[in-house]
């Protein structure tokens, strides 16, 4: 399994360069290089993800490795997909370095893999864990479109070129989708930890985080469809709304304990 | 007066109300709450730690200024979604009339118009002459959502403020009675299961007052056992120690548990007297015993301390399992300890349940066509074409600009 992680890790990395290359060289042959590589780390993180799966007899989901796991797997394929139906590289470029980055934190994360506390053998875990996945991914996506628009503009790009209206509303997109995922995720959460904890609700450090990067996301819906809000002001949201996400997905569980702390265990 | 309505119904309102939640949540997280004031005192110092309290910080999802600032949501958003559902209502009317009224956002070349209205009619839109509309159910999305957040708020409130919860132990073979009468009956507890598994598994049996109605069932983390207004938890466990009484004169003998100091006793003079079962024992090279009170690895060797009283004398023993301790014609057994289970049973209407997963249900699906079913207008004309939507649509742009060829363009 190290040696499979090892390999994806690389692989991402190897993807991220030719993409970035292909990018600054406007190189279609490069893309296509890249896109090769991607499928092969994509390839090698299912495959590991699936032993793991197999080995533990549950969704390898279950701590902050795996979920980190889950994570970066799942933004390689919102990626793919999202290119393969935009046909936006800026998709791609956005995607991998998040990919290779998250995939790089689990790898220091442990990674025994241990039975699966009580408390978690629920129906729920594959909705509530599955939908995190997602919506983190969607987000940092959008973040990662969000950073390039912000970067384009400083080169002097227009608003209003195509390419940076684009960008704009895929990263708006994926705020949508992620949105709706968090919202499945706070609200599966809710009527899990009613049945196991008799309250759908305790002020948890990681409820309340998921709750504060949930407001946020509305208030960036908020300004987007109500204000009209666009490009530059959105794309800084996002920006932030990530840091939020992130500091939810791996802060709360290093720096405020709670009911989630058996996710930053082995 | 009417300025102070408006703002209050304001989205700029919502939109302050939702900042502040944002940081007193963000504050409630990162100071621990419910703490006793020493701890705050010892974290902070004394002049902070006085200012968290006098504030009221060390609660601060309770305090009235929290509370205050969701009822003031609650009261915004139901304002502002019965102000919008008329105009939610006309959300398509709306639509087709910018449509009828608008020049073209894109002119079409002779023959182009017969080959989107193909397009549209494959895609489901409904026509009305040139008019062609599709996700009219969309427009409701956004005031679903405000109205199932609502619900949430609500039915969320009563579910949290209104049960009445009670933690309670009851013992293998012992029942509970609870307030109305029904009656719970643990048959046996276990905390591990056949595949060595950590489980807690508590097997109630559950009767109603008048007996007419009767439910068993496994009761473990994440399947809390329902019955009527009753929802019962598996809470906790604790160990509790087990000594069989013989009494040879009559034959009789009787299995108890013990859980807190307890004198033994027939007579009232005659007996054991109970104090504490230890964990586990270490035995010195000099023959004696150092108790371990730590029950961090389980009874691994349980050891019972307890009084021998007989006739005015009494000694203190050590009373390990499978031991006999023999006073006159009494023989008290002590047994291996044997865990219990600690049940958390909630009162609460099942209607207040079915609000609250209604309201969550109900946000998701809101949500979904909140984002996912933009009420759309398409005007098609010979030369040219009206798209309307109430929100950007550069995909359906793109799926009607045949030189788009399917690429993603606005």
């Amino acid at each position: 399994m190290n040696v499979l992680l090892l390999i994806s890790i690389l692989l991402y990395f190897a993807a991220m360069a030719v993409q970035f290359a292909a990018s600054a060289g406007k190189k279609a042959g490069l893309h296509r290089i890249a896109h090769g590589i991607l499928f092969a780390g994509l390839t090698a993180h299912t495959a590991m993800m699936v032993w793991r799966g197999i080995a533990a007899g549950r969704l390898p989901l279950a701590n902050q490795f795996e979920f980190a796991s889950g994570f970066a797997w799942a933004v390689a394929v919102i990626g793919i997909v999202l290119r393969a139906r935009l046909k936006q590289e800026a998709v791609l470029t956005a995607a991998l370095p998040a990919a290779f980055l998250i995939l790089s934190y689990a790898a220091f994360q442990p990674r025994e893999i241990r039975e699966l506390m009580p408390a978690l053998r629920s129906s729920w875990f594959g909705l509530h864990i599955g939908s995190a996945v997602l919506s983190y991914a969607s987000f940092a996506i959008s973040a990662g479109l969000a950073v390039t628009y912000l970067l384009r503009l400083r080169k002097g790009a227009s608003p209003e070129d195509g390419t940076m209206v684009r960008l704009d509303y895929v990263g708006y997109r994926l705020i949508c989708f992620g949105f709706l995922m968090l919202t499945v995720v706070i609200f599966s959460g809710a009527i899990w930890a009613e049945q196991a904890w008799s309250s759908w609700w305790s002020w948890d450090p990681k409820e309340t985080w998921a709750l504060i990067t949930w407001i946020f996301y509305a208030i960036y819906l908020h300004q987007r469809l109500r204000m009209k809000w666009r490009g530059k002001r959105m794309a800084i949201l996002a920006v932030i709304a990530i840091i939020l996400v992130l500091f939810t997905f791996a802060g709360v569980n290093w720096l405020l304990p709670g009911l989630h702390s058996y996710a930053t265990a082995g | 007066m009417k300025k102070v309505f408006l703002f209050l119904r304001s989205m700029r309102f919502g939109m302050i109300l939702l900042c502040l939640i944002m940081i007193l949540s963000l504050a409630g997280s990162l100071i621990p709450q419910g703490e006793e004031a020493m701890t705050y005192v010892r974290a902070y110092g004394a002049g902070a730690a006085s200012w968290i309290i006098r504030l009221g910080i060390d609660d601060l999802f309770h305090s009235w200024y929290f509370l205050l600032i969701m009822g003031l949501l609650c009261g915004n958003l139901l304002l502002c979604s019965i102000l919008r559902f008329p105009k939610t209502l006309r959300t398509m009317e709306g639509l087709k009339r910018q449509a009828k009224e608008a020049e073209w956002d894109h002119p079409l070349a002779p023959g182009q118009a017969e080959k989107i209205r193909d397009r549209l009619s494959a895609m489901h839109f409904r026509r009305d002459g040139n008019l062609y509309t599709a996700h009219g159910i969309g427009a409701y999305g956004s005031f679903l959502v405000h109205l199932s957040i609502l619900l949430i708020l609500l039915f969320g409130s009563l579910t949290l403020m209104t049960p009445k919860i009670q933690d309670l132990t009851v013992l293998p073979g012992d029942s509970l009675t609870l307030a109305d009468g029904t009656e719970v009956t643990c048959l046996s507890f276990r905390i591990e299961n056949e595949k060595g598994e950590l489980d807690y598994t508590s097997l109630l049996r559950a009767i109603s007052p008048g007996g007419d109605r009767e439910k068993e069932q496994e009761v473990r983390v994440n399947e809390p056992l329902r019955f009527g207004q009753y929802k019962i938890y598996q809470q906790t466990y604790g160990t509790a120690g087990r000594v069989l009484i013989q009494n040879e004169g009559n034959g009789a003998e009787e299995t108890l548990y013990l859980t807190e100091p307890a004198f033994l006793s027939i007579d009232s003079r005659n007996g054991v007297y109970f104090q504490t079962l230890y964990p586990g024992y270490i035995q010195e090279e000099d023959g004696s015993y150092t108790l371990i009170t730590s029950t961090a690895m389980g009874y691994a060797d349980p050891v019972y301390s307890v009084q021998s009283i007989s006739e005015g004398s009494s000694a203190s023993v050590l009373a390990f399992p499978g031991e006999t301790i023999r006073i006159g014609e009494i023989s008290f057994i002590f047994l291996e300890p044997e865990e219990y289970p600690g049940l958390r049973i909630k009162t609460l209407s099942p209607f207040l349940y079915g609000g609250l997963y209604f309201g969550f249900g109900l946000i998701v699906a809101a949500l979904y066509l909140c984002f996912f079913h933009t009420p759309v207008c398409v005007r098609v004309e010979e030369e040219g074409v009206v798209i309307r939507a109430s929100k950007e649509v550069p995909e359906l742009r793109a799926q009607l600009d045949e030189s788009g060829q399917g690429e993603f363009s606005i």
